[in-house]
């Protein structure tokens, strides 16, 4: 019998273009998925999903996600849940900010030094959720 | 309404996270937004649009806009055709790209020199669909 | 009729409540028995970014007219917010420690800053201008902006 595939946590940004802070849910996500936690993590596009693309949805709805916002207005957390997800952790860049109030990223299309700062702590953040996720699974 | 308010092209990107081609149309769609026509555009921010933003949706709606989408679902211009109604334009940078014959590209995440230069492209082709949209929009 | 004058920019609606006063540094000051509130334009939260912290004095504290009572700050900008007018700070809106964000969703209701009770209120409204005027002045601020204003 093949073993079950193993869950994966599905981390969404909200990747909002007008923002510093879209940028930087995307870069913390992909930091995440690409290198602190790839074996365990994965992205899939915010919009394909709203589309209603059936494998998205597939994997929204059987693994746990946490969505990653830049601005109090939470698309990434709306369309989620919208679209079914298992929605099992909300961030948003604003509360990495609130905790390094000293750093002020100001490019949107290429992540300022500020903004890399930020978008590792939020990585840093995103971890933790991943972490307590798998453990209790 | 100004003449400059009635001469603004809706720009709406993907920024797919999946591939490349996303990170391509986001970066192309910022530099035309803040370098080559940045009285002329307006970012519509897609995932805004999704979830309702009014001012999204009816800018879209009121003017002509331009999608830019990564590769072939489309998702840019599926959600304003449905939400606001059909593009002025449609732009899959993963169709550009074929026809471009470009050599690979770097990681999704960060764009090297080769892939910022493909970027660099595609938003001029982006600038020239905007004059295009203008020079037609009464 | 709409309680509010409205004009567009790119895609954004600015608004400016009537019946509302306002200053020139874009705060508006709204008279309710014989006390004082004041919050943020639309403009100003529009320009702002999207605040993270809102700090002013402490309650009882006397604030003079054309001096700082406290800021707004956004990882865009940190915006001195000047007294409209000069008297005692008598509340703080408590819902903006918790949820800043209220400035820029709702700028002229749950998002107001302070209620100051005044020293001399007919003597500070002179130097006020009124909903119209402030619009024009928008108007006119807008006109010579070359950026562009963050998404909403």
């Amino acid at each position: 019998m093949d073993a079950p595939a193993q869950k994966k946590v599905i981390i969404i940004p909200c990747s909002g273009i007008g923002k510093a802070f879209g940028s930087i849910s995307r870069d913390a996500t992909y930091e995440v998925t690409e290198n602190l936690r790839k074996d365990t993590t994965q992205t899939l596009c915010l919009a394909l999903l709203v589309s209603g693309d059936e494998e998205s949805r597939r994997l929204v709805s059987s693994n746990k996600c946490i969505t990653v916002d830049g601005c109090p207005l939470r698309c990434a957390e709306k369309n989620v849940k919208l679209a079914g997800g298992n929605l099992a952790g909300s961030l948003r860049v604003v509360d990495a900010y609130k905790k390094n109030r000293h750093l002020k990223p100001r490019s949107v299309t290429f992540l300022d030094p500020d903004g890399r700062q930020m978008a590792a702590a939020l990585a840093g953040k995103i971890v933790k959720k991943v972490d307590d996720l798998l453990g209790e699974q | 309404m100004t003449e400059a308010q009635k001469k603004k092209v809706g720009i709406i990107s993907c920024s797919g996270e999946g591939c490349v081609e996303g990170t391509i149309s986001r970066v192309a769609t910022r530099l035309v937004l803040g370098k080559l026509r940045p009285i002329e555009t307006v970012t519509i921010c897609l995932p805004l649009f999704l979830a309702g933003g009014r001012e999204e949706r009816e800018f879209a709606r009121d003017y002509p806009t331009i999608t830019v989408d990564g590769c072939d679902k489309m998702c840019a211009k599926i959600a304003t055709e449905r939400y606001s109604g059909k593009p002025a334009s449609s732009i899959v940078v993963a169709d550009m790209l074929k026809n471009w014959q470009c050599p690979k590209l770097s990681s999704r995440r960060e764009l090297n020199d080769e892939t910022l230069a493909v970027a660099r492209k595609v938003a001029n082709r982006i600038a020239e669909e905007v004059d295009e949209v203008l020079k037609h929009w009464v | 009729m709409s309680e509010y004058l409205t004009t567009t920019f790119d895609k954004f609606e600015l608004r400016v409540r009537k019946g509302f006063y306002y200053t020139k540094d874009d705060l508006w000051v709204s008279i309710e028995n014989g006390k004082v509130k004041v919050g943020v334009s639309d403009y100003l939260q529009k320009t702002s970014g999207d605040v993270a912290f809102v700090e002013v004095a402490k309650t009882g504290s006397t604030v003079e007219t054309g001096r700082a009572f406290g800021t707004i700050e956004s990882a865009k900008t940190t915006v001195a917010l000047l007294s409209p007018l000069s008297g005692r700070l008598d509340e703080a809106n408590s819902k903006l420690t918790g949820s800043p964000e209220l400035v820029n969703s709702d700028p002229y209701g749950e998002g107001w800053l302070v209620i100051i009770a005044p020293r001399n209120i007919e003597h500070d409204r002179a130097s006020l201008l009124s909903a119209d005027d402030y619009f024009k002045l928008m108007l006119e601020k807008l006109q010579s902006e070359h950026g562009k204003l963050e998404s909403r």
